[in-house]
């Protein structure tokens, strides 16, 4: 054994082996991990950029980042999967999908993870508005990554030219009312040629209902999601203040309004409002060749705006090794900078309120001050409607709010028809 | 008789009419896409004539995936599942068309069955098969459901019975087997069929999302769909120029196809009885 060749094959072959395990402890956990894209830029990119970075930090963790579709086709996915016995570890849904998942047995609360002081400090560092959506029964089931709320964005040159103050927004209901009737825009033979808001109905129809049920001071469903209100007075009532705004003031365009073409118009110059989510941010800021402003929804009883987005899910099949590392991961993407860079990058809101106090999230607020209002508007927010068998109801209330704007029923009526609608296919869960 | 005539020359004029309203109506969508991808996204809904040209919507277009490889996947996608069912329906078609079996009828309504199921319905037992199979995430697990096409053997069969007897006959008294009668009778017969089949295949799985989307993971086995669905950002609204150069963009080979050989496909399909 003295002699030194030996010694230097045994140490190389030390080595080696050294070498080998290391190599087979940086694979120890691969967590497949599906998401979806559901605004615009690069966000593969971003998102395999973070898990690179992150794979770097945590030697021995793998993840396997799949782009999964929209949102719809990333729980249609998630769920043939699961159904098929391999399901994904980590999966980014719509928080208002989480009595699906639980009915559907997919997935697991956080709570048994939160062992440490630090980890408890970490749950509670999101924003209240935002765990409305993430929590029920007393259990974790969601962290918040993605998230929006629906803001007001208006045309300052529009204010001006109608010769109100264009730094100041409507604030309440009555002053949209007032400063839309300036606003409206008419030719020589009557026509409208600039309407003063545009607030969309399709797509995420109940989601902008909700932005005026908020300031009317009503609550669309119970936390335990298994009762609703739709034919509560508050909700009948801001579902007549929407129908008015077309029908009685008209300042709005008649009938239903497309999602997806809103912002289109608005920097068209056809309304000089519009309400969409902050998600838009980044788009109204790239494409508006006017000055803009943003602001809080107007209020009225009271003020407010749904929440809305993805959260991170776990799903049940994990070993206690994957799921140990799974919980690594999202804390890791939730962590203040990161919360920070994907808002920035993105227009999501920062889900927490500590990455506001980062370097970069300051530098970009002093550059853009529009981004900061969603965020002041969160003490405001509320979870965005989320019920058992969620699509059923969700589209109950739809089908009502979109027959009452498009005149064919009563707000009353549509109202009425939608909770009765909603009351049958939650009895299974009473 | 001049009335006659008169009366004659109008139907043409309106029939000219009628076509050219129809040729508008198709091609106004794809006129609009080419408007919108080849200027910026201030003019794609505003039509002057002096609106700068640029192809920074297809550049951009392209950079938001890894489009060369899903071309790629795709090609090799339609080019398998295509000579799989080829292969299959024409021995398929041939054997109900020609052949008398025990069960031959109860079999053929069985495949005549699996044209009246949306393969969506199967999406779940499919990926089960595949996971089975050991095969999610490859190209081949994309193509499989879609190789023993109801379809492809019901047309085959139609065209396969329609061949005169005499001509079979004649072959087998020169001395050919089944198989060569298959192979120098019916193949060459039924070729605009072939033709006309194979284009309906093509585009179908060239346009195939959800399953694609569905059972595979990675950049190496997703066809180009999957990667045009990125531009579906639905919180944010249509960015219509970006969307409209990624169609273009990926519907091009097809689109170029298809002018090329217009009067091949547009003859088969007349002969094929496709109409």
């Amino acid at each position: 054994m003295g002699h030194p060749t030996m010694k230097w094959l045994v140490s190389l072959v030390g080595a080696a082996l050294l070498a080998l395990t290391s190599v087979a402890a940086a694979k120890d956990v691969t967590l497949s991990f599906y998401y979806p894209v559901a605004v615009g830029g690069p966000i593969p990119k971003i998102i395999d950029g973070y898990v690179a970075d992150f794979e770097k930090d945590n030697p021995g963790i793998a993840i396997k980042a799949i782009y999964a579709g929209t949102y719809q086709d990333t729980l249609v996915k998630a769920l043939t999967a699961l159904k098929s016995g391999e399901p994904p570890d980590i999966a980014v849904l719509l928080s208002t999908d989480m009595f699906t998942l639980i009915d559907e047995d997919a997935i697991a609360p956080f709570d048994d993870l939160l062992r440490t002081d630090d980890d408890k400090a970490w749950l509670k560092s999101f924003y209240p508005a935002f765990m409305e959506n993430s929590q029920t029964g007393g259990k974790t089931w969601g962290i918040p990554f993605q998230r929006s709320t629906i803001v007001m964005y208006w045309n300052k040159d529009a204010f001006k030219a109608a010769g109100l103050d264009p730094d100041k927004a409507p604030d309440t209901w009555d002053e949209l009312v007032a400063d839309g009737k300036k606003l409206v825009q008419r030719d020589a033979s009557g026509n409208v040629s600039r309407w003063a808001v545009e607030i969309p109905s399709t797509s995420f129809t109940y989601w902008l209902f909700q932005g005026l049920t908020t300031a009317n001071n009503v609550r669309l469903m119970n936390s335990a999601g298994t009762q609703t209100a739709f034919d509560a007075p508050g909700v009948v009532g801001a579902l007549q203040f929407w129908v008015d705004l077309s029908s009685k003031d008209k300042i709005q365009p008649p009938g239903v309004i497309e999602w997806g073409t809103t912002p289109k118009d608005f920097f068209e110059k056809k309304t000089a409002i519009m309400w969409t989510s902050t998600g838009n941010l980044t788009n109204v800021r790239k494409n508006a060749s006017f000055p803009f402003g943003v602001a809080m929804l107007p209020a009225h009883q009271g003020r407010g705006s749904p929440t809305g987005g993805g959260n991170f899910y776990f799903f049940k099949k994990m070993s206690d090794d994957e799921r140990a590392a799974a919980f690594k991961f999202v804390k890791w993407m939730t962590s203040p900078e990161r919360a920070a860079d994907w808002g920035i990058q993105t227009g999501y809101v920062a889900v927490r309120p500590d990455a506001w106090d980062t370097a970069a999230m300051k530098t970009y607020i002093a550059d853009f001050p529009a981004a900061a209002v969603a965020r002041d508007q969160l003490k405001y927010a509320v979870a965005e409607l989320s019920t058992h068998d969620n699509q059923r109801v969700t589209k109950a209330l739809n089908d009502g709010i979109q027959a009452a704007l498009a005149g064919a029923k009563t707000p009353q009526q549509a109202m009425q028809d939608a909770q009765a609608e909603a009351v049958r296919v939650l009895r299974p869960y009473q | 008789m001049s009335a006659l005539q008169a009366s004659g020359r109008g139907g043409a004029a309106l029939e000219t009419a009628g076509a050219w309203l129809l040729a508008l109506v198709w091609i106004l969508p794809l006129g609009y896409a080419l408007w919108a991808a080849i200027h910026p996204s201030a003019y794609s809904a505003h039509f002057v004539l002096d609106a700068p040209l640029t192809v920074e919507n297809f550049v951009r277009a392209w950079n938001a995936a890894p489009f060369a490889r899903y071309f790629l996947n795709t090609f090799i996608l339609v080019t398998m599942i295509l000579a799989a069912q080829l292969v299959l329906c024409t021995l398929a078609a041939y054997a109900f068309a020609r052949f008398s079996f025990a069960g031959r009828d109860l079999a053929f309504i069985l495949v005549l069955l699996q044209l009246m199921i949306m393969p969506d319905v199967l999406i779940v037992e499919n990926y089960r098969t595949m996971s089975a199979l050991g095969i999610v995430d490859t190209i081949p697990a994309i193509g499989l459901p879609y190789m023993a096409s109801a379809f492809g053997i019901f047309l085959l069969r139609q065209t396969f019975k329609s061949v005169p007897r005499e001509l079979d006959e004649a072959a087998r008294v020169e001395g050919a087997g089944p198989l060569a009668v298959l192979l120098k009778v019916y193949v060459p017969l039924a070729k605009p069929v072939y033709i006309a089949y194979g284009l309906v295949s093509v585009s179908y799985h060239w346009n195939n999302f959800l399953w694609p989307l569905i059972v595979t993971n990675s950049v190496n086995t997703r066809p180009l769909t999957v990667g045009l669905q990125i531009f579906a950002s639905t919180d944010q609204g249509i960015d219509w120029s970006v969307i409209t150069a990624a169609t273009l963009m990926t519907s091009a080979p097809l689109l170029l196809a298809f002018l090329l050989f217009q009067r091949q496909f547009v003859q088969s399909f007349m002969r094929a009885g496709i109409r």
